[in-house]
């Protein structure tokens, strides 16, 4: 079920008002978790099965874990809760990949090998629920959590309709506490959790879906060479989409759970005004860099080991990172570019940071764009579905193709330039904020116009429910 | 100097907890009051969400009523979920219409159920190829019905990747992966496309309103085709009529339509990326690939007990000429019904079936095609032996 269709409109009306309505707690609760099953099931019913044994799993070897005397049956718990997931995760996401791969290396040393071509559907979310539930078990092994007693409450804290699917990842540690204790109704979360939900879904719907994925999918769809502003312009189209499209959703999620009495942290802080690349990861898919570095950059031993060491660290992070994005080369080539720029600008730290010329406003803020287009020649691989556009795509931004195509209308070239520009201005303008920060500036009558021009705008685009672009990982 | 964290974390007025590293008894399940919170901007959130109703009730209402006083009614939208709805009704020995909008505006399903006996499934899909219905058809192994195929040869022999030929799998693909959502999506936007005419997401929606600016464009810019604005209306069959405002002589939403239909059916030049040879040499391998396709899929459908008859539905005025240059007979109708052995029904070769004319060059009113579809009735009985 997406966010931006008529029947989570319905869905959503009927869960909140019954959630409300109902005075027991555990009711309340049990009523979440049906919803939550139907909100999955509602994609393909068979897979809600799937999520509910990996869940069921995860509980039962948590409660092992826990039982488990010594530091090494812990570890054989951990062991096999990592397994079970990430097998499971290996097999949905990844069985066809690593097959192709096989093939490909057999190939090299002259073995012909035709592997069986498994019909494998991708369960929606798989990536972000895996994540959910493993970090349960993976808290239960650090010693900063205990294992929960009810299996209804880690069913809902894996299963959580709002950020099911496509996140934010949010850690069992994180939301099993908001379990205790029944939230009680209050008017101004309430309806701030609709204005956020109003504001995600017109990220997506309007500035998204309308204004920028056309553009997008014309450049990466079009077969020829493309001279380079067309090229700049169908990235920074995308660029601008997935923020849209990603943190929309995001926003949708946390405001659909503060209705419900429930605290989501934010996934995005406005990444597009990072100084460097680990500003920029402080500020994109938080709940996933959180995740990665807490699980397992920190378990490699961060940076608290020699800087040869630390550097490879950030690469296998950065590696899994795009791994866990896709099954394709396209996306670990995404994830290895990032681990090396978040290299680079760790030599650069050593070597330029104690300088006084560093710290300066004009060098800050050309960082800052450094930064912007260094993230946006990497999503040119993210986006792209193979290597041969990605190469025509950086052909054509970097002026290979002068005598290429020039595809976008002037209207296009004029949405896409406006869009991108209003964004950076309002990442940078917000850099140090947060839009409940920003709302406390605004007078109501602005807030009142805004909210009022927002839900227009999302019903007059009628959006024609695209999913979203995280629902594939 | 304070850290740019620290001034930060007080701005945001966040709790401690996101942070700094919590306590071990802060995160344990069953330790104290989880001590996150998102912020509430303190703001009269109940006042304000009232206001914001009566804005968008307000707004929503105006945008109704101009939408109508342009001429647009409530009528349901073509897509995919709604073709699939009937896709899904196709029984073993159905009588199934597929093709282009020419058998979706000309067919009559009164009509046909009264000359055919059975009341036909209308699966004619505008501005698509007739293909990717056609095979997916012939793979069902339960179908062993009678297909009614239009065929306008722009459309006919669109190559992969073009929009009639996306449009038509993504119909199919949407009746193979159709999730129950999506389902429940349909049948919940039906009521409200019936009552409310602003729902028509190619005409009044934003970004139909961003490709009407008037902004010139830069020499060589792919400028995507205009298509025609609604001009009918659909109901839950799927049986489109052609609006009446459309149909009166010299209507100015006709005359506007013929001017449309003639670049969207005019070939585009071979991209500039493709000697112009090989670009050729690939279009005339896809036209025979297309013709042995179709008729693999007739084959399967045959080997069966279905049967299938063409139809080539009337186009009047300008379009007739431009269709006639580009995609001849002979060299488009005439080898489809050998090559499938396949009867086929040519308008213009019955005088029952000529004198009609477009009212926009390309489908017939809705009187018309009531006349139509009862002439056209015998002899469909004919050429499928019924």
């Amino acid at each position: 079920m997406l966010f931006n269709s008529l029947t989570f409109v319905v869905f959503f009306t009927i869960v909140v008002t019954l959630y409300w309505s109902l005075h027991g707690w555990e009711l309340r609760k049990n009523l979440l978790v049906v919803a939550s099953y139907i909100f999955y099931g509602a994609w393909n019913p068979p897979f809600a099965a799937l999520l509910f044994s990996t869940t069921c799993m995860d509980f039962w070897l948590g409660r092992q874990m826990a039982k488990a005397q010594g530091p090494h049956r812990k570890r054989r718990w951990l062991v096999a809760s990592v397994c079970m997931n990430l097998s499971m995760l290996g097999f949905f996401k990844y069985g066809n990949f690593l097959l192709q791969n096989f093939q490909w290396s057999l190939a090299r040393i002259g073995i012909v090998y035709q592997p069986p071509h498994l019909d494998i559907l991708l369960p929606v979310g798989i990536s972000f629920y895996t994540f959910h539930s493993l970090s349960y078990t993976l808290d239960i092994y650090r010693g900063v959590l205990q294992p929960t007693r009810s299996l209804r409450d880690f069913v809902l804290a894996v299963s959580f309709f709002p950020q099911l699917v496509a996140g934010p990842i949010v850690r069992a540690g994180d939301f099993l506490p908001q379990l205790r204790h029944p939230p009680r109704l209050k008017a101004g979360q309430f309806f701030w959790g609709l204005a956020l939900m109003t504001l995600g879904l017109f990220e997506k719907t309007v500035l998204a879906d309308t204004l920028l994925s056309g553009s997008a999918d014309r450049v990466f769809d079009y077969a020829g060479p493309l001279v380079a502003l067309d090229s700049w312009a169908g990235v920074l189209a995308f660029a601008g989409q997935i923020f849209f499209d990603f943190a929309g959703y995001s926003i949708c999620a946390i405001g659909a759970a503060l209705t419900l009495g429930f605290h989501l942290k934010d996934n995005f802080r406005f990444p597009y005004a990072a100084i460097g690349f680990s500003d920029f990861w402080r500020r994109w898919h938080i709940s996933l860099s959180t995740f990665l570095r807490d699980y397992l950059y920190i378990p490699l031993g961060g940076n608290q080991v020699r800087p040869f060491r630390a550097a490879l660290n950030l690469v296998i992070v950065m590696f899994l990172g795009g791994l866990w994005h896709g099954a394709a080369w396209t996306f670990v080539v995404w994830g290895l570019l990032h681990g090396s720029y978040l290299v680079i600008e760790r030599v650069f730290r050593v070597l330029f940071e104690a300088k006084r010329w560093a710290s300066t406003l004009p060098v800050r803020v050309l960082a800052g764009f450094a930064t912007y287009a260094a993230v946006c020649v990497a999503w040119v691989f993210f986006r792209a579905s193979d290597f041969t556009i990605a190469s025509r795509m950086l052909g054509g931004m970097f002026g290979q193709h002068p005598h290429g195509d020039a595809i976008f209308t002037t209207r296009e070239l004029l949405q896409i330039g406006s869009v991108t520009l209003a964004l950076i201005a309002m990442h940078w303008a917000m850099r140090d904020d947060t839009f409940e920060t920003a709302i406390m500036r605004l007078p109501h009558w602005a807030i009142t116009v805004i909210g009022a021009a927002m839900a227009c705008a999302v019903i007059f685009t009628q959006g024609n429910s695209n999913a979203f672009i995280y629902f594939q990982f | 100097m304070r850290s740019s964290i620290s001034s930060f974390k007080e701005r945001l007025r966040l709790p401690r907890l996101f942070f700094r590293k919590p306590s071990r008894e802060e995160q344990i399940h069953g330790g104290p009051p989880l001590e996150f919170e998102r912020p509430i901007p303190p703001a009269p959130w109940r006042g304000i969400a009232v206001v914001v109703t009566i804005i968008v009730i307000a707004a929503t209402t105006a945008w109704e009523l101009y939408c109508r006083s342009l001429g647009y009614g409530p009528t349901l939208n073509d897509n995919e979920d709604l073709w699939t709805l009937w896709r899904r009704r196709v029984a073993p020995e159905s009588i199934v219409i597929i093709g282009d909008s020419r058998a979706w505006f000309d067919v009559d399903l009164d009509e046909f159920q009264k000359g055919l006996g059975k009341r036909p499934i209308q699966l004619a899909m505008a501005g698509s190829t007739v293909l990717p219905a056609l095979a997916d058809l012939a793979d069902d192994k339960n179908f062993h019905g009678t297909i009614i195929c239009s065929v306008v040869p722009y459309l006919f022999f669109a190559p992969p990747g073009t929009p009639p030929m996306e449009r038509a799998e993504k119909g199919i693909k949407r009746f193979h992966n159709q999730t129950p959502a999506q389902r429940v999506s349909e049948y919940l936007s039906m009521p409200l496309e019936e009552h409310v005419a602003f729902l028509k997401p190619d005409d009044l929606s934003l970004e139909a309103f961003l490709n009407q600016l008037p902004i010139p464009n830069r020499p060589g810019a792919l400028v995507p085709p205009r298509f025609p604005p609604y001009f009918q209306t659909e109901d839950r069959e799927r049986r489109a009529r052609m609006w009446e405002k459309c149909a009166e002589p010299g209507s100015e939403l006709a005359k506007k339509i013929q001017q449309i239909w003639i670049p969207l059916f005019t070939p585009p030049p071979p991209p500039s990326y493709v000697p112009k040879d090989v670009f050729f040499a690939q279009m005339n391998e896809g036209i025979q690939k297309r013709f042995a396709d179709v008729t693999a899929a007739i084959e399967k459908i045959r080997s069966r007990g279905g049967k299938i008859v063409f139809v080539r539905f009337p186009n009047t005025g300008g379009l007739k000429d431009l269709e006639d240059r580009i995609t001849p007979r002979e060299k488009t109708w005439d080898p489809l019904l050998k090559m499938t052995g396949a009867p086929g029904i040519y308008y213009s070769d019955f005088p029952e079936l000529s004198g009609f004319i477009c009212p926009e060059w390309s489908h017939l009113s809705a009187g018309d095609s009531v006349e139509f579809s009862k002439r056209l009735v015998p002899h469909l009985r004919a050429a499928l032996k019924m």
